[in-house]
């Protein structure tokens, strides 16, 4: 079960190798957005693997519950902060 | 800060506030036994005030949590902490040593008010991290008409 969920835990770490290279090269500022929402929900799972691999779930859990919503706040922060660009007609996207 | 044009993040972000605020409780809760306590727990809490804000426009944040009830929740924290400290001072023990606040020798006893007097503190940090998260976001992210309005009445107040 340990080789399951470390293999599980590998996986998920070259997922997040896959996303940081989308939030690397974009190309736009929604797809470096959505990449970083996405590699937060990978962590959430991580940190759920990693509270079995260290026996303690009950207290990992916690941390993962508190980081979605930490997550869900920060990114809705960013995505304003892009809205109020476009509202008042501000170039949003870098020179290609 | 006007609201964002999506529903569906409003909705949402109004729907979440009483989950994260439950969950703010629950981590403060399990402070002794888990990841939390009073500092995590209200940063959590006044998370919720912060996404409504967010979400649904500064103003509609700021009626929430007004500034009329968060003003006073910052020192009355700081108060609970110190009046706690304090009881234990005056029931005998020294300053923070909940056990003495139980009156009585018996450890088990003691043990017990240990308890009841580390959730006190906790709420009181509680009480002021919460407030003080939540005025921050709110007066670092003051609208300029807002802000127009606080320096007219400050003006006016200097020349009277």
């Amino acid at each position: 079960m340990p080789v399951a969920l470390a293999a599980a835990v590998v996986v998920i770490l070259l997922g997040v190798l896959v996303l940081l290279r989308r939030v690397i090269v974009g190309p736009r500022l929604l797809d470096r957005v959505v990449a970083v929402n996405v590699i937060g929900t990978k962590t959430i799972i991580l940190l759920a693997l990693v509270g079995y691999l260290a026996g303690r779930p009950g207290f990992f859990l916690d941390i993962a519950l508190s980081y979605a919503l930490i997550n869900f706040v920060g990114t809705i922060a960013v995505l304003r902060y892009y809205e109020g660009r476009v509202r008042r007609g501000e170039p949003v996207e870098e020179e290609a | 800060m006007r609201s964002t044009d999506s529903l569906i993040v409003r909705y949402i972000a109004r729907r979440s506030v009483p989950f994260i605020q439950l969950y703010a409780l629950y981590v403060l809760g399990h402070g002794e036994d888990g990841p939390g306590g009073g500092f995590q727990g209200g940063v959590i809490f006044a998370s919720s005030f912060v996404l409504l804000g967010l979400a649904n426009g500064w103003g509609y944040g700021r009626r929430a949590a007004p500034a009329r009830l968060l003003d006073p929740l910052l020192p009355l924290g700081c108060l609970i902490y110190l009046g706690i400290g304090l009881a234990a001072l005056l029931a005998g023990g020294a300053f923070l040593e909940y056990g003495a606040l139980a009156g009585s020798d018996d450890p088990e006893v003691r043990r017990h008010w240990h308890h009841y007097g580390l959730i006190g503190i906790e709420v009181g940090v509680m009480v002021t991290v919460s407030a003080a998260m939540a005025t921050l976001f709110f007066e670092m992210a003051r609208p300029a008409r807002v802000q127009a309005r606080v320096d007219r009445v400050g003006e006016e107040a200097d020349r009277a």
